[in-house]
């Protein structure tokens, strides 16, 4: 698959996911991306600790909204009035519109999220254009650097253990943080020596893959920012109405060119294979 | 038509900055086609020799520069590293830090790129280099999940798919297994016999022995008159042999029906096995067969899947692979006195840094050092203070002769004063010196290679 078809299938579902706080188009979002990283991510790729996360910023934003916004007629609980900014009327519709928001969060991530899980970092920074490709290069080296900097935390924090290094206060983790920054300089420097060995920096460079555009990255750069472009098109001159539970709690309105704006965003499962 | 050399150095002087002393000094010196090993103590210059062939010195490293130094007819001062990179390839000694790129494929491409060759022509130079070092089958893996031979093999492969007239390799074989570091010798032997000049410095000559090719010892900066291989033969003498084994004592650690591995998953299986006091244990075997999960297992770092770990009452030392995780003191005696720093005064510690020839650099940041300088100094930090079991892994990494001598002479005392040592090592002349009983680990198992002798 072609990276940046992928980026702009990433972002046309961010544009659909933020332009309206409809939960059925949002919803639609996320089981289109789902489906995405299920078909597509890449091998011993594990999808749990991005479900954790969502979970949890769910849950937060379910939370926020319920204890913080007292608006509506549905209440379910009142907290004493004297409890500071939470205390007051727990209602319905607040909880609706907290995980309304939730579900406009995980839909963007999820979206965003077949970028680094479908994708190897350097065909992301291969799919940058030529003029920032050394830039590019640069950064993904740096991101490769990352892992090497935890297992040098650990095997530190290792050796000095092995030592009698038994941290009780504060001020004794630079026993650790010192040597880690400086063993992580140092590997830097290493490494620019090396890149420098091999010619990094000669002059222009040439690309080991060049992008090429099958039949597929095309369909797949078409239909989604077309979908995108249809569904914000649709939102401003309001065929594709908003929801709010405020002031009357209501069932989403749902209008079936957006339904089907949103669905064209699940084409790359059906048209990429891994 | 005379061809002219590679590589032509003459009255070439250099300092690093802020240094007090040239750290290179050379006369004259001329090299054709064909092998040549680099040879000389730690800290001798063999590291800044390398880097003036293809113009880390002074480009990179900075400092002052005299004298001519002619690389394939460019001259190394007016001409920058990655210009020369496409005449002259460089292997460093760290492979975990030559990975540009996260798949192996694309890591060896990056030389490729970097020079501007059509892409058209790199898939062609990218499989023969992967062919050539004998990693073809990983060409899709992710560096992260090689092993250290692997890796090594990587990089080479990385340079190899630039076509350099001239390849240098900095210590190569440092972390490879026997297998690993014949399969590399093998390579460097077909590279040599092609027209290619390839200079390699490398402590374990004995395994680049079979190699016909010319000497260049270096001491204090300067090339020493070319010496013959039976000379550099004689470098590589026999280590102190160790003291007569006496029958040891009681068991200092023990592992009992013990699976072990790294992120949960069984490495090691069924683990049965002990150390005594006065006794050095030397676990052996290849690349990723488990000799440093073993080691960490016994250091009680690793909490085994099933079994059991017992140690006895005292200090547990362990020397790591890399020495820097220890190092990070403003000196080498501030590093050791920290290790003792709840024990009584003595003057073991002085003593462990003259044993080792640390006396000199004690008071010298430890991250100024060459890398055969830093292991010894990681190995006084941790052996310091007599502990009960002293676990070392890969200690003679890097380390030249009289370095290694030295690290026997302090085993051998440790041993004497009660220890149980365990060593990690490829090292077969270590394992000779001082080892009272081998161990194999490889294919999920540890095996006893040499039965308990008795006095």
């Amino acid at each position: 698959m072609n990276p940046r078809a992928l980026a702009a299938w990433s972002l046309s579902g961010i544009t659909v996911a933020l332009a309206s706080g409809n939960p059925v188009y949002r919803a639609l979002v996320v089981l289109c991306s789902i489906n995405v990283l299920v078909a597509l991510r890449r091998p011993n790729v594990s999808l749990r600790g991005l479900a954790i996360a969502l979970v949890i910023a769910g849950l937060i934003a379910v939370t926020v909204t319920t204890l913080a916004s007292h608006t509506g007629d549905h209440a379910f609980l009142v907290l004493p009035a004297a409890i500071p900014v939470v205390g007051g009327a727990l209602t319905v519709e607040a909880a609706l519109f907290g995980a309304s928001s939730g579900l406009g969060i995980a839909a963007a991530v999820l979206a965003a999220a077949p970028l680094s899980l479908v994708l190897l970092p350097n065909s992301l920074v291969d799919a940058l254009p030529r003029a920032l490709a050394r830039t590019g290069a640069a950064i993904g080296t740096a991101l490769n650097l990352i892992p090497g900097i935890a297992r040098s935390a650990t095997e530190i924090r290792d050796a000095q253990r092995m030592r009698g290094w038994r941290p009780r206060r504060v001020r004794e983790w630079p026993d650790l943080a010192v040597p880690v920054v400086l063993t992580a300089l140092e590997g830097s420097i290493t490494l620019a020596e090396a890149m420098e060995a091999r010619g990094y920096g000669s002059g222009a460079r040439t690309h080991y893959s060049d992008m090429v555009w099958r039949g597929a990255d095309i369909a797949v750069c078409a239909v989604a920012p077309a979908a995108a472009v249809a569904f914000v098109g649709l939102r401003i001159v309001g065929v594709i109405a908003d929801w709010y539970p405020f002031p009357d709690l209501s069932v989403p309105p749902i209008n079936t060119f957006g339904v089907a704006c949103c669905l064209a965003l699940a084409t790359p499962a059906l048209v990429w294979r891994r | 038509m005379t061809v002219p050399p590679a590589v032509s150095l003459t009255r070439l002087t250099y300092r690093y900055p802020g240094g007090q002393a040239d750290a290179l000094d050379v006369r004259d010196l001329r090299i054709g086609d064909g092998l040549i090993l680099v040879t000389g103590d730690s800290g001798s210059g063999k590291s800044s020799l390398l880097r003036v062939f293809n113009g880390l010195v002074p480009h990179f490293h900075g400092g002052t520069i005299g004298g001519s130094a002619l690389v394939c007819g460019h001259d190394v001062n007016t001409t920058a590293t990655r210009v020369l990179a496409t005449e002259v390839g460089f292997v460093f000694q760290d492979p975990e830090l030559q990975s540009v790129y996260p798949t192996v494929e694309r890591d060896v491409a990056f030389g490729l790129e970097n020079i501007a060759v059509p892409p058209s022509a790199m898939p062609g130079r990218v499989a023969e280099a992967l062919e050539r070092t004998g990693i073809a089958h990983l060409r899709d893996r992710a560096v992260a999940t090689l092993s250290g031979g692997e890796r090594q093999r990587l990089a080479l492969a990385g340079v190899l798919a630039m076509q350099p007239r001239v390849l240098v390799l900095d210590e190569p074989l440092s972390q490879l297994d026997e297998d690993g570091a014949r399969s590399v010798v093998a390579i460097l032997e077909a590279l040599a016999g092609s027209g290619t000049a390839v200079i390699v410095a490398e402590h374990r000559l004995d395994q680049l022995g079979v190699l016909g090719g010319r000497v260049l010892a270096m001491h204090g900066g300067r090339v020493v008159d070319p010496v013959s291989r039976a000379a550099a033969r004689i470098i590589e003498a026999p280590m102190t042999p160790a003291a007569p084994y006496t029958a040891p004592s009681s068991v200092a650690w023990q592992l009992s029906g013990v699976a072990t591995g790294p992120a949960r998953t069984p490495l090691l299986e069924g683990i049965c096995l002990e150390g005594r006091d006065s006794e050095v244990v030397a676990l052996v075997g290849p690349n990723g067969g488990g000799k440093t999960t073993l080691l960490r297992t016994i250091a009680g770092l690793l909490v085994p899947l099933s079994g059991r770990v017992h140690r006895e009452p005292g200090r547990v030392a362990f020397l790591p692979q890399n020495p820097m995780a220890l190092l990070h003191r403003a000196t080498v005696a501030a590093e050791v006195a920290w290790t003792v720093r709840g024990d009584p005064p003595s003057g073991d510690a002085a003593m462990l840094l003259a044993e080792l020839g640390l006396a000199h650099l004690a008071h010298r940041d430890p991250r100024d050092l060459s890398s055969g300088e830093r292991q010894r100094a990681a190995i006084a930090a941790v052996l310091a203070g007599q502990p009960r079991i002293a676990l070392l892994d890969e200690p003679t990494r890097g380390m030249d002769t009289t370095a290694r001598d030295a690290l026997c002479r302090a085993i051998h005392r440790l041993r004497s004063a009660g220890s149980s040592i365990v060593i990690a090592t490829h090292d077969r002349n270590l394992v000779a010196a001082i080892a009272d009983r081998t161990v194999a680990v490889g294919a999920g198992a540890a095996r006893e290679l040499v039965p308990v002798a008795v006095a």
